[in-house]
């Protein structure tokens, strides 16, 4: 390769998505060894994980992306991507209260012949189409879930007004307030829907949308349709020590965008976001263009407010570790990078009281940067926590039972350990 | 001097050995490994001890605790690496004694002793960082697949009291079968262990799995483990196996117990803990079980660190169910942490909301 190629590759390739990056940012895996591991670590091993597969760090992969990348050049838009393509319905729920009328905005795919139905919560800032990507994964695995994934105040389309309609709601994001309105969400959709009963439930959220399942699922008032909830990406002792750098990281972003192509380009540049795809669906929904600008080269600005919602920070993360190990159901935490466990989370993980994963190649929109593999993850922490296919191997004293019978009938003995156990032993 | 001795030397003193020579030691380990079955039969008596963790302090204080190799014969039931940030010294020096003193020291595997875990809980990073290639991770690796999966101790408690037919006798005088984790539905006999082609990474499901990843639980019969990998167990599951296979006890690691051990259903099951204050920050202690040949019951010995003579246990602390012959259990807390080599606290992540 000339010199001038080199460096035309070279631009190229810094503006790869990240999803199969060609020079892995990890410690390079061992390049010529088929059982190395893969980079993909998880804690527990998942049946649908490549356990060995190949490091894709070979200059045959890089060579393979950049012609993809010189033929198909729309693979580096940032052209802005629809929700339709994610999720087949939009719902506007109206929620009146003493204060202020509600418009909860959520996008949805229903469930079909009774499949789960992925209760989708984004973190602060983020909207409902964080997830379109994952939930996209999440269907090509498994057709017949069903996806809910909410604006919550103040982000998204969701929207607030007084009730007469003039003058500015006051800001309420505390926990309370979020468990209730994602309570709200879900049974108004079950009406609107006209669903009988509640699907089979998993709880997913993301960064403080992990706090508001968690205490969902804590207060239970979803009821036992609740099977599992999964919280990815935040610990309440990493997430109270990062609050004190926050405001300062809030800084340093850019306030204002002249587009929204530029929006997703500051995204997936930084890094923030590290799935280009995933960016161009989600970014639009975190800006809006301002109908005066105080500054008109750049007249997009973000939706939400994050410095003004400071006031509930410690609010959202205030006993998360005690709730999540305590509520009823499957848990799951996963994580991006490294593990960031405080005490609490670190002695119940050592005790076995839930299902922890590590993305070390995720950042914190771990369910943007690596759909494919949270989708997969979601997916079997579902189909291990479904109670309808779940067989158990049986309980000694029902065999002591049946034995008991079978003598009395001069059946003969039956060996105390049952016959079949290999097809019952997995759900 | 040999240069396995000063290679156990050097470890001792927490420093490394040449990368060469960790393929040679590797070597000679697998040689030794290969010819374990899965289930290794040691006599009485013996030291039972959990999870290590890359403590290597933590495991020097276990050792003037329990009593240096080879005047002591010590069982380790596995994950030995992983978590804290000695895991290669601890386990090279470990390996180191097991091929030095292979009649005296028994190592099984944990569920941590697998490549997938170990990439993401912190050895692979270790070897990068110590040794600045991933060479030494993969021959602990290709160690870490014939390790055998439990041992049968034999010869504990010779009284022998006549076996009942009685399903619920719990204080049996038969062997006692140490296992990382727990039972699996698929294995109702020791016999069973025996026929499961081990020189594998750990599988994600089945009877090998089962054994390095299932919890006893009070529960009946099976349950689902919320790790998402394993069983969980109840009494009458235990009760079964051990009047089954004529065993008096299992022991086994694999979850953290504040208390260093607990004995669950009648003492036919104990959980043995051995990484005081684990992971620097949980405010554990630890323990070791020592499985005597007579019927004195040992009860449990707790002392403290600084007593003056250190492994002789200074209290005796009677617990309900823990007075079954020929078990005693040392407790033991931290050692004075030597915070030098240890990496700088992970950085904070930067974006939480």
């Amino acid at each position: 390769m000339s010199e001038l190629q080199k460096s035309f590759a070279k631009a190229k390739l810094a503006k790869l998505p990240p999803e199969a990056p060609p020079f892995s940012m990890h410690p390079p895996r061992d390049e010529d060894d088929s059982e190395s591991a893969s980079s993909t670590g998880t804690v527990v091993p998942s049946p649908s994980r490549q356990l060995f597969a190949r490091s894709r760090g070979s200059t045959c992969g890089v060579i393979f992306r950049l012609l993809a990348i010189l033929t198909h050049p729309r693979s580096n838009s940032v052209e802005t991507l629809n929700w339709t393509d994610f999720f087949t319905q939009e719902l506007f729920l109206i929620q009146e209260t003493d204060s202020a009328r509600i418009t909860h905005h959520v996008y949805l795919t229903p469930p079909t012949n009774s499949g789960p139905l992925f209760v989708m919560h984004h973190g602060a800032g983020s909207s409902g189409l964080s997830f379109a990507t994952c939930a996209e994964e999440i269907r090509k695995i498994l057709p017949k879930a069903g996806i809910l994934s909410i604006d919550a105040r103040d982000h998204g389309q969701t929207s607030t007004y007084t009730e007469t309609g003039e003058g500015k709601v006051e800001l309420d994001l505390s926990l309370e307030t979020l468990n209730r309105d994602l309570v709200f969400i879900v049974r108004e959709t079950q009406s609107k829907m006209g669903w009988e009963s509640l699907p089979d439930i998993v709880l997913v959220g993301h960064s403080l949308g992990g706090a508001v399942i968690t205490d969902v699922a804590k207060k239970g008032e979803l009821g036992p349709k609740v099977l599992a909830y999964a919280v990815l990406d935040v610990v309440e002792g990493s997430a109270m020590d990062a609050l004190q750098s926050m405001e300062k990281y809030l800084s340093t972003r850019p306030t204002r965008f002249p587009s929204l192509a530029s929006g997703i380009e500051w995204h997936t540049r930084s890094r923030t976001i590290r799935n280009r795809t995933s960016a161009r669906v989600s970014v639009p929904s975190l800006l809006y263009e301002e109908a005066a600008p105080t500054d008109p080269s750049k007249p997009w600005v973000w939706r939400t407010n994050l410095a003004e919602t400071k006031p509930f920070w410690e609010n959202w993360f205030i006993g998360l570790s005690k709730k999540f190990l305590e509520a009823r159901g499957g848990k799951l935490l996963l994580l991006a990078g490294t593990d960031r466990l405080d005490k609490e989370l670190m002695i119940g993980q050592m005790q076995g009281k839930y299902q922890l994963q590590v993305f070390p190649e995720a950042g914190h929109f771990v369910q943007e940067d690596q759909p494919v593999k949270t989708a997969q993850v979601l997916v079997d922490f579902y189909k291990r926590n479904d109670r309808s296919a779940l067989v158990l191997p049986p309980k000694v004293a029902d065999m002591q039972a049946s034995a008991a019978m079978k003598q009395g009938a001069e059946a003969g003995a039956v060996p105390p350990f049952g016959r079949g156990q290999g097809s019952s032993h997995k759900p | 001097m040999s240069d396995l001795d000063r290679a156990i030397a050097q470890l001792r003193a927490c420093r490394l050995i040449p990368e060469t020579q960790v393929r040679e030691l590797c070597y000679k380990a697998r040689e030794l490994l290969i010819e374990e079955g899965n289930v290794v039969c040691v006599d009485a008596p013996v030291t039972i001890c959990g999870d290590i963790h890359g403590q290597f302090h933590d495991l020097m204080e276990l050792f003037r605790v329990g009593g240096d190799v080879p005047d002591t014969n010590y069982l380790f039931m596995g994950d030995f690496v992983d978590r804290g940030f000695y895991s290669l010294e601890s386990f090279l020096l470990l390996l180191c004694l097991k091929v030095r003193y292979p009649d005296r020291i028994t190592l099984i595997r944990g569920n941590h002793e697998s490549r997938q875990i170990t990439t993401v809980y912190g050895f692979y990073d270790e070897c990068i960082r110590k040794y600045g290639s991933a060479n030494v991770w993969r021959y602990c690796c290709e160690v870490f697949d014939y390790l055998a999966l439990g041992a049968l101790v034999l010869g504990t408690s010779s009284e022998l009291e006549p076996t009942g037919p009685v399903m619920n006798d719990s204080t049996q005088t038969g062997a006692v079968l140490c296992v990382h984790g727990g039972l699996s539905p698929l294995i109702d006999t020791v016999d069973k262990i025996r026929l499961i082609d081990r020189k594998q990474e750990v599988p994600h499901e089945g009877a090998m799995c089962d054994l390095l990843w299932s919890d006893p639980d009070e529960i009946d019969g099976w349950g689902l483990s919320p790790r998402g990998a394993g069983f969980l167990f109840g009494g009458d599951i235990v009760k079964q196996f051990n009047y089954r296979n004529d065993l008096s006890l299992i022991a086994r690691a694999h979850q953290l117990v504040m208390e260093g051990y607990k004995e669950m259903f009648d003492g036919g099951i104990v959980t043995v803990w051995s990484a005081p204050n684990y992971c620097y920050r949980c405010g554990n202690v630890a323990s070791i079980l020592e499985l005597g040949e007579d019927t004195s019951n040992g009860g449990t010995v707790t002392r403290s660190n600084g007593d003056y003579g250190r492994s002789n246990g200074i209290m005796t602390v009677d617990r309900p169910g823990v007075r079954s012959p020929g078990r005693r259990y040392r407790v033991f807390e931290a050692a004075a942490q030597d915070t030098r080599g240890m990496p700088a606290k992970k950085p904070v992540a930067d974006y939480f909301l």
